[in-house]
């Protein structure tokens, strides 16, 4: 049983170490390795989609059996998962299990929750992430046998918060983000409600050359592989409007 | 405009000082419920508001909207002497160019607007000006992430505890001149944010002075 100064030790020095982690994978090793400690064995950082918005282009990165994120997307889980619907009410990390639900009325909460244990998940620990400009996240973490009490509870959730702003800061570097040119905006803006760079160029009135000219920057300031990865980072980092 | 208030020219900002006390009880007392800074007359003043303190508040026209407040590690602090247990694992900063910080407000009229931001780039434009180098707080959790969008670097310095009722958690900021301008950045801030109006004297001067003191002392 880990003594009380050694959970905060090992928090601290965790969190000293993310800074020299490069790569997403390597955070997630390091988390991995970190979360075991108190029995974790999957873990997901993720926003939470708006009604629009599809988990999967939420998600910043992940250690879930693959059949259960099969599962819970083709299920459309985050829409009645109990622990999503919490997290967006709380500032504060609680257990799953202190999501409320009712399952004589919310079969498919019940349902959510059950078939989770099925993938190892009897367990779970969610560390929910407000910012400044409405943005909504998490780190979930489940597991079967759990080292929960104040102590690592608090060590859990630093140690969630900074993993989660570790692996934003490699997935969009900060500064290039926010050096979108006003019509970089536009034009992945109205990318973000499935427009064609000719219909932009006609909206605009600029030519649809120019529009991709315009999309491709975005993408490079951006950091993204395409154009839905673009309208992806800039949704998340409240560049545009959802 | 945020205006820098300290002991060289408070006499110029009695009224807003006082005025601020008042909405400091509003929204801490009040509206956070943090109950042990209930007072009787409605003010909020504690053992960090005295000759040492400096205080950034924004005011529009004469109308007082946010604010903030410097301590220098000089002296007694509130995480020494209220919350030394939050910072067991690291330590509690303490330094001459180490400041902290405490009693960041927006009046809730302007919680939505760019006033954070202001806020925010008025800590790290006054303290690169004064050459503070580093904050230390206590703040509740739920700012972390906050912050971290801003680009601050936030050390904790142990772990995060209740606090009549709402998770805590003591850090240094380290002052840069990248946050600020990524913050400026953000909330499209061009210029400074600050306001000196009066006589100013050199702050880290002062706590190079007490510093001397308490060495003296020692001696």
């Amino acid at each position: 049983m880990p003594k009380i100064d050694d959970y905060g030790r090992g928090a601290l020095d965790f969190i000293e170490g993310l800074e020299r982690l490069k790569t997403v994978d390597s955070v997630m090793d390091a988390m991995e390795r970190a979360f075991n400690r108190f029995g974790f064995e999957t873990i997901i950082l993720t926003g939470v989609p708006n009604p629009e918005q599809r988990l999967e282009q939420m998600v910043l990165a992940k250690r879930w059996p693959a059949e259960w994120f099969k599962i819970y997307t083709a299920n459309e889980y985050v829409r009645v998962d109990p622990a999503v619907r919490h997290l967006r009410r709380t500032v504060n990390p609680f257990e799953w299990s202190e999501a409320p639900y009712d399952a004589g009325k919310e079969p498919r909460a019940a349902e959510v929750m059950r078939r989770a244990v099925e993938f190892g998940m009897a367990r779970g620990f969610a560390v929910p992430i407000h910012n400044l400009t409405g943005y909504e996240a998490c780190v979930s973490l489940g597991g079967k046998h759990l080292d929960l009490n104040v102590r690592s509870k608090a060590a859990i959730h630093l140690m969630g918060m900074y993993s989660f702003d570790r692996v934003r800061r490699i997935i969009v570097p900060p500064i290039k983000a926010h050096r979108l040119t006003p019509r970089e905006r536009e034009v992945i803006a109205w990318s973000s409600q499935g427009k064609s760079a000719w219909e932009i160029g006609e909206i605009l009135n600029i030519n649809q050359r120019t529009v991709e000219a315009h999309a491709a920057s975005a993408r490079q300031k951006l950091g993204a592989t395409n154009a839905t990865h673009a309208v992806a980072i800039a949704i998340r980092e409240r560049l545009i409007e959802p | 405009m945020i205006h820098v208030i300290s002991a060289a020219n408070r006499h110029l900002y009695e009224d807003a000082i006082e005025t601020h006390y008042r909405i400091r009880h509003e929204i801490f007392s009040a509206e956070r419920g943090w109950k042990a800074l209930t007072r009787p007359d409605g003010r909020e003043v504690d053992a960090y508001d005295n000759q040492d303190t400096v205080y950034l508040l924004a005011m529009e026209d004469e109308r007082i909207v946010g604010g903030n407040r410097l301590y220098p590690t000089m002296r007694p602090t509130m995480m020494e002497e209220v919350f030394p247990h939050l910072a067991s694992v690291r330590g509690i900063p303490s330094g001459p160019t180490i400041w902290e910080w405490s009693r960041l407000f927006a009046i809730k009229e302007r919680r939505d607007s760019k006033l954070y931001f202001e806020l925010m780039a008025s800590l790290h434009e006054f303290c690169l000006d004064e050459g503070i180098t580093e904050l230390s707080g206590v703040m509740e959790t739920w700012w972390l992430p906050r912050l971290q969008q801003l680009e601050f670097t936030v050390h904790p310095l142990g772990l995060p505890d209740l606090v009549e009722n709402q998770m805590t958690m003591a850090a240094r900021f380290v002052i840069s001149a990248e946050t600020l301008s990524h913050i400026k950045a953000m909330a499209n801030i061009k210029g400074s944010v600050l306001v000196r109006r009066g006589p100013q004297h050199s702050l880290v001067g002062r706590a190079l002075e007490m510093q001397r003191q308490a060495a003296a002392k020692a001696s």
